[in-house]
Order: C-alpha cells, then structure tokens, then sequence
C-alpha cells in the first residue's frame, strides 16, 4: 500500500449539526393512555425485526394443550423444557433473554397479532407491515419514514433514525425528505482519501443545488446527508464503556452499537435491527433455537446496559416478524408460511405480561392462527404514547392502542 | 423531473434506434450501450463501435465473440483452484475476473441477471462446486430459451437445496419452491392463490438430490392429480413447470424484468409499453436473444428515458471503471469490496436476489463506494494496458488534464460534467505534481461524483 495514504474525516460545518441534547418534540396527548413525557430526554424506540417469519407458536407456547402435541409430533417443545409464564404458556427454552426480561417486568407479550387477508409472500407481507398499506397504490414511503418526515419538518437532522445493518434499508425507514444513514459497522461510515482535495471536491459538489433529475438529485442529497452524518456518528462512538458482557454475535455486536449512539445522545429517535434466517421451511429446530437465543440474548443484554447507563426509561425495544408459521409441521421437521403471531415490547417502561388471549389452535384460517390485535394497534402505542408522533398521519387512519405501554 | 415512461408510444420505443442530430451515434451513446450489454469499452472500442452502424454493434454484442481457448482453459483452470479449497465465498473472485477478460460480456450480464432472479445463495448450498455448477448452468442458457432454463433449474441441485425440494415428500409438500416458482421466477405476486401453491407444491414431492445430481424419487412422489391455475391434471415430470411459464402473465413478468435491468430502474413501466416485449418473446417460444436485441437496439434504449437512468450494481461500478481503462487487479480483493457494498456474488441477501436501483444507495455504501472506487485505484496490484494509470494516460495522449477529463467525461459518464464540476475536478488533479498521481486522484475524484453512480 502506498504510504503517503492518509486517512481523515470529513468535518463538515454545518450551522445546526451540532448534538442536541434533552430537547423535546411537541407531541400529542392521547387520553386513552394517560401518559406524560419522561423528564431528561426523548424517547428512543429501537425496532428489532426478525425476518423470514419467526414462528411464534414455538416460541410462546401453549405447552398443555392437546392440539399443540398432535399438530408438531416432531416439533413440539416438551412441557418440562418450556420457561414457563403462566400454568398454560411457555417460552421456548432457548428465549432465556425473554424469560429474564418477563422475571425482571420489562417484557410485554402481544399476542395474536396480525392483520386482516393475511398475505404468505415474505415480501408482500413484510411490505404490509413496513408501509400499513396493501398492494395496489404506490407504496414509497414506510410507517416509520412518514414520521421521520414529520419531526425533521418541526427539527432538521441527519440523525433522526438510523439503521444498523448491511445492504437494503427496509421500507418502513423510507421517507420523502428524511434520509436515513445506514451503518453496517461504525467505521466502514467513513469516507476515506489519499488527498483533502478528493474529499474537499466531493463535499464541494454535493453540496452545490440538487439536480433538477429525480434520480441524480436523490444521489446528490444521499452523499450530502452521508457526510454530515458520517461526522457525527464518529465523534459520537468515541468514549464508550460498559460492564455488560454482550453476546458475541453479530446482532450483539449491533445492539452494542446502538447503545454506544444512545449514550452519545445524540437526537436519533429510532433504531433499526434486523435478523434474518427465520424462514424455517425444514430442520427447524436447531435453527430456530439460534435465532431465539441470539435475539432474546442480544435484546436482554441491551437493555441491562441501559439500566447501567441510566437511560433506561427512555428506551423500548419492540420485536416483531413478518407473519408466523402454520400450526401443523411439514414432512421436512420444519413449518410453512403462517400468519399471526406474538410481538414483544420491552423495557422499564411496559405493562408486563400476555396481553390477549392465546389464539385458538382449532378455531384456524386456512391451518394458520386467526389474529385478534391489527399490527397497526401496536404502531399506534408505540407511536402516541412514546414516540410522540402523530399516529393517524403516520398509519393513515384510526387504531386502537393496546395497553402495553405503562410510563411511570 | 422524473422518468415518465407513461407518455412513450409504445409503437415508437420498440422500433430500431436510428440516429439524429440531436440523438447521434457518438462515443458516448455506444460507451451508454457497452455499459448495459457489457460493462463498458475502453477508447479503442468505442472508436471502432462508432465507426460501424448501432444495429451492427448491437448484433456483435448479442451474437458475441468466443473467448480464445486459452482464455478458456486460464478461467478453467482458476475455477480448478477454487473448488479444490471448497472455499464458496472465493468463487466470486473467479467470476469476477471472468466478467473482467471475457469478450462477450453481454453473456455474463445475462448471467448475473438471472442469478439474481433465480437467487440461490452459498449461505445455505455450501458446498462450491455445487454453486458453480449452477453458475454455468445459468451462463449456458443466459441468452437461451426461458422455458428451457426454468425446467433445469428447478432440477438444478442448489436451487433444490435452497428451496428445500430437496425435503418435499409426498405426506406433507413442502411448499417453499412452489411458491416462489410462480411468485418471483414467473408469474409475480397476485396471479395464483394459496390452493395453487399447495397444489403446485405436490407436483414436485420426490425432486431429490442422489450424488449431487437431480433423481426422481417415485416412492415420495405424489401422483394424483392436480389442479393448478385451472387446469386438472397428473402433471407428471415437469409439466407443471411448462404450465406455469406458459401461463398468459409470464411472458410479460419476464419482460418487465428484463425492461428493469436494461432500461431504466424507475417507474415501473406501463403494461402496454411491456407488450410488445411480451409479444417477442412468445413470437420466440421463449428464446431470449431476440427480445435482448429488440431492447438493446431501439429507440427507447437510446433515448433520454434510458441514458443515465439507473443505479449502477457495485459489479458495474469496479467491473465498469476497469474495462473502461483497460484494467486488471486483484479480483480477490475485489470481491471483497463489492460485497461490502452490498452485492455479494453467489450471496444474494435473499430469494428475491439484489433490488437494485436505489437501494444500492444508502449513507454507508455511498461513502464506501467513493472509498472503493480510491481503493482499487491505489491498489499495487491494479493495472492499466498493463501499467500505471499515469502511463496509460501518456499513451492515450492526454497529456494535460484538462484532454484526459474531456475523453473521460464521454468514456464513462451517461451525462457531459457541469461546468462546477470539471473546475473542481481539474483543480484536483493540478494539485498534485506526479502524472500518476495526478491521474489517480482524478479519476478517484471522478468515480466519487453522484454522478458517476449512474450507468
């Protein structure tokens, strides 16, 4: 490599990057939850998606009833393996992380959850919950990214999501304005250079007005909004410690990441994590086993280091896939695309328990559960009586909120 | 503004692309042309292309010269290498110095186009030579025939591992390749039901794999009849595949793929812009050359609804800049940085492939792109006609910066530079005194641009 090769940062000044701290968005009082804002600071929602259709009977199971043991001969987790919750549910014995977070009352279990119509194309139905909208009409913007475009409205950042992952953004990021950095790992956010002037040219022009054409100027203002971000975050990561051992896995690895960018303070109010791998058409059980330990794990582990950092209260991680699987299992020891399914909201700030009844597993739709709780309720509690955003623009109508969240 | 592909007659787009004043045959029209068929010419390419009829050149790129037999044998040979460590992830290494020697380059676009579309990823179907496999299988109908491609890959061992055939038994199908065979490989979402894919899912009971080649297994097989999409049937072998791609939407899903990769990223165009692409490909019975012709060589290909329209794949961007320049480097190296910017060969990220388009552009892999771009060209190992990218501009005679930005400007970029942008690049590259270096930090400042993203 050539030597004279310099690494630098890109320091961009701009009037109003610099990092708030503790200001508030205005946001609207919805009486059906009675909550208040917390003093010290914004809310901080941390999405964690579990992809491929994580199966959630074998994950909250209903571990005496009869119906469970004759539809999974092979796949029905025994009785005396479940942690359990109650006298007829269970954990699945690798979500240790999830049965702690319950012990210590910082998990709350959505169950039943789904939506009218359910649709079994991954893409299809993982679009459904990105955006709130079916097929049909344009679908470019997702639930998240209109509130994203909404608060950067009232407060301009680059930060005001950020997600932590590889290659595609998921749509529910997607915003008409707000641009959402992605980061894959904290120093691969960096732009790198043998000379200022390379990185001067580039700051220069990105800089200069947005092209009239759609795509060019949609590359303009990514490189732009890249830069400054970049500068942040970087400053951001620099002085960070914690006592709490994070699992050694990748989405350990994020989780981490995401507590270092909270403890930085900067004005991100949602983080994005996704993991994949929970499309378990054969061989399900090892696979499955993983993927729950990692992410119960991974979800646990960050929120105890919140707890050592004293924020906390100002966090919530809610967890959620994009259907569940068939109640029967295939001839391969693995299960087929279902449909509803349990989400998870955790943190200090949650009402702990099951909320709804466990779904009937003979009352089914086509061999799938029956939903009773819209996804879109869970987006509305999360969006009214934490973010602070407006649900009804954001979700494009009316939803009941279900009582998980209990801000004290 | 954006592309308003709603107001094209579908009659004008389709007919062959003759050249005007205002849309002549230039270098910078065949560099657009060689960077959709190929993955972009060095200046002795586009000259000659220039100097022969588009329609010519369009006939050249799809009928394709084949690689010398030593050309052959090397690429064999590093594949040997490959496969004798069973290392998966070092296959993209040896695709992408295939994509980097080959002279039919419009072979290996189709190529990774339909790994893309029927996606099968080393992260589940380990084992290399099995992933190579399927890689010449793809490459030896890229611009075959579609029907014929889609039998073979459904008894192809990856696919069947990755999809799980290889565990559909007669008791309880499996319905994972069913469901994607009409979903993402022919028919797209919305155009069968729930029953379809269970029912579809039987017909493929018993595809098993018996010393990594395809064996039907009769006794898991399910042989009762069927009824799929409207039509009751045993459907014994593959004729429930013939079934799906013969169904009346295919051939326009398939078209509309192919419009995506070859015209534009965005909007999605009108079904009557896509018929007449349709049409060709049932006047073909599913030969593809022709719609691929039919494509590459109209009006619309030519057009501003077409140039500078899409995103280019990080594959495009390395591939792109060395061909262009007349590069080599380390593919190893290489595979490694497309794959951080999102397009691991041999990995697509999930069955529906690569999105393409703007979701190669988010905050991290733009700035990695500029990264990768100053990488590869300060890489020791990069060459250019086989030297320094300084004496290579020597030879080219673009002895000052200002010549060798102009010739580069038409050599790779869709649209000419604003003024700004040419006064801030040339101020670049007179900051450094050394030729070489000076010709590396322009070409570096210029494959960093927004626009240079675009291909």
């Amino acid at each position: 490599m050539q030597t004279d090769r310099r690494q630098f940062l890109v320091s961009v000044a701009q009037a109003g990057a610099a990092i708030s701290v503790g200001s508030q968005l205005p946001w609207f009082w919805r009486q059906a939850m009675g909550s208040s804002p917390a003093p010290g600071g914004d809310k901080i929602l941390v999405v964690l998606q579990l992809s491929g259709g994580n199966d959630g009977l074998n994950t909250v199971i209903p571990y005496r009833d009869e119906q469970y043991r004759k539809a999974r001969p092979k796949l029905g987790i025994p009785a005396k393996d479940v942690l359990k919750i109650n006298d007829d549910l269970g954990f699945h014995p690798a979500a240790r992380g999830l049965a702690n977070l319950l012990e210590s009352r910082r998990l709350a279990i959505v169950q039943g959850v789904g939506y009218p119509e359910p649709n079994r194309s991954h893409f299809e139905s993982m679009d459904i919950w990105h955006t709130c909208l079916r097929k049909g009409g344009p679908r470019t913007t997702g639930w998240l990214g209109r509130g994203f475009d909404a608060a950067v409205a009232v407060r301009p950042t680059d930060t005001i999501g950020i997600h932590l992952g590889e290659g595609k953004q998921p749509l529910a990021l997607s915003a008409e304005r707000a641009r959402i950095p992605s980061l894959s790992s904290p120093d691969k956010f960096r732009l790198q250079g043998k000379a200022d002037e390379v990185a001067g040219a580039l700051r220069a022009l990105a800089s200069s007005p947005a092209s009239s054409d759609d795509l060019l100027g949609y590359l303009q203002t990514s490189t732009q909004s890249a830069l400054a971000a970049s500068e942040r975050i970087t400053a951001a990561l620099r002085d960070y410690h914690t006592p709490v051992a994070y699992p050694d896995h990748a989405l350990g690895a994020k989780f981490k990441t995401v507590a270092q960018l909270i403890t930085a303070q900067l004005d991100t109010r949602v983080f994005y994590l996704e993991l994949d791998g929970f499309d378990t058409h054969s061989q399900q059980p090892a696979v499955h086993a993983t993927l729950l330990q990692q992410a119960s794990g991974a979800v646990e582990a960050f929120l105890d280091d919140m707890v050592h950092h004293q924020l906390a209260d100002r966090v919530l991680v809610m967890c959620f896939s994009e259907f569940g699987r068939r109640v029967a299992e295939n001839a391969s020891e693995g299960t087929d695309h279902g449909a509803a399914a349990p989400m998870f909201l955790a943190g200090t700030q949650v009402k702990p328990g099951l909320l709804g009844a466990q779904p009937s597993l003979t009352d089914l739709d086509d061999g799938d559960l029956k939903f009773h709780t819209d996804f879109r309720q869970v987006y509305a509690t999360v969006l009214q009586s934490w973010l602070g955003w407006d649900s009804r623009a954001v979700l494009g109508g009316e939803f009941n909120a279900v009582p998980a969240i209990d801000v004290t | 503004m954006s592309n308003k592909l709603a107001a094209v007659d579908p009659r004008w787009a389709w007919e062959p692309y003759v050249p005007t004043a205002e849309q002549p045959w230039n270098l910078r029209r065949a560099a657009h042309l060689y960077r959709r068929a190929g993955f972009g010419a060095s200046p002795t390419e586009l000259a000659a292309a220039v100097g022969q009829s588009p329609e010519q050149v369009v006939q050249l790129l799809v009928q394709g010269e084949a690689d010398p037999a030593e050309e052959q044998r090397a690429s064999d040979a590093l594949a040997q290498t490959i496969l004798a460590t069973g290392n998966t992830r070092q296959l993209a290494a040896w695709w992408l110095y295939v994509m980097l020697r080959t002279r039919r380059p419009l072979i290996e676009r189709m190529t990774l186009f339909w790994h893309g579309h029927f996606a099968t990823s080393g992260e589940k179907v380990t084992d290399a030579t099995t992933m190579l496999d399927q890689n010449r299988l793809l490459r030896k109908h890229a611009l075959g025939n579609f029907r014929q491609l889609a039998q073979e890959i459904s008894r192809d061992p990856a696919m069947l591992i990755y999809l799980d055939s290889v565990t559909n038994r007669k008791v309880h199908p499996n319905e994972n390749y069913a469901r994607e065979l009409m979903e993402l490989f022919c028919l797209g979402e919305g155009n069968y039901s729930e029953k379809d894919v269970q029912e579809l899912a039987r017909c493929f009971t018993g595809w098993e794999i018996r010393q990594n080649r395809f064996r039907f297994n009769r006794f898991q097989h399910d042989g009762g009849s069927k009824t799929i999409l409207g039509k009751t049937d045993v459907f014994p072998d593959g004729a429930a595949i013939d079934w799906i791609v013969d169904q009346p939407q295919s051939h326009r899903f398939i078209a509309g793929k192919l419009f995506r990769a070859l015209i534009c990223d965005e909007p999605e165009p009108p079904a009557e812009l896509l018929e007449p692409l349709a049409e060709v490909l049932r006047a073909s019975n599913w030969d593809l050359a022709p719609v691929v012709e039919r494509i590459l060589g109209s009006q619309l290909f030519f057009s501003p609804y077409s140039v500078g329209r899409k995103v280019r794949s990080p594959v495009e961007l390395v591939v792109g800049l060395l061909r262009s320049l007349e590069g080599s480097a380390n593919t190893q190296q290489l595979s490694g940085d497309v794959l951080q910017v999102g397009q691991g060969l041999f990995y697509p990220p999930n069955v529906k492939g690569w999105d393409g388009g703007r979701a190669w552009i988010n905050a991290s892999s733009i700035l990695n792109r500029a990264n990768l771009a100053g990488r590869l060209l300060t890489d020791e190992n990069t060459r250019f006609g086989g030297g320094k990218l300084g004496e290579y501009f020597a030879r080219q005679g673009w002895d000052v910066p200002e010549k060798a930005l102009s010739q580069l400007d038409e050599l790779l970029l869709a649209a000419p530079l604003t003024e700004a942008a040419r006064a801030r690049l040339l101020q670049v590259a007179a900051s450094v005194q050394d030729p070489h270096q000076s010709a590396t930090a322009l070409v570096t400042a210029l494959a960093s641009l927004p626009e240079f993203q675009l291909g």
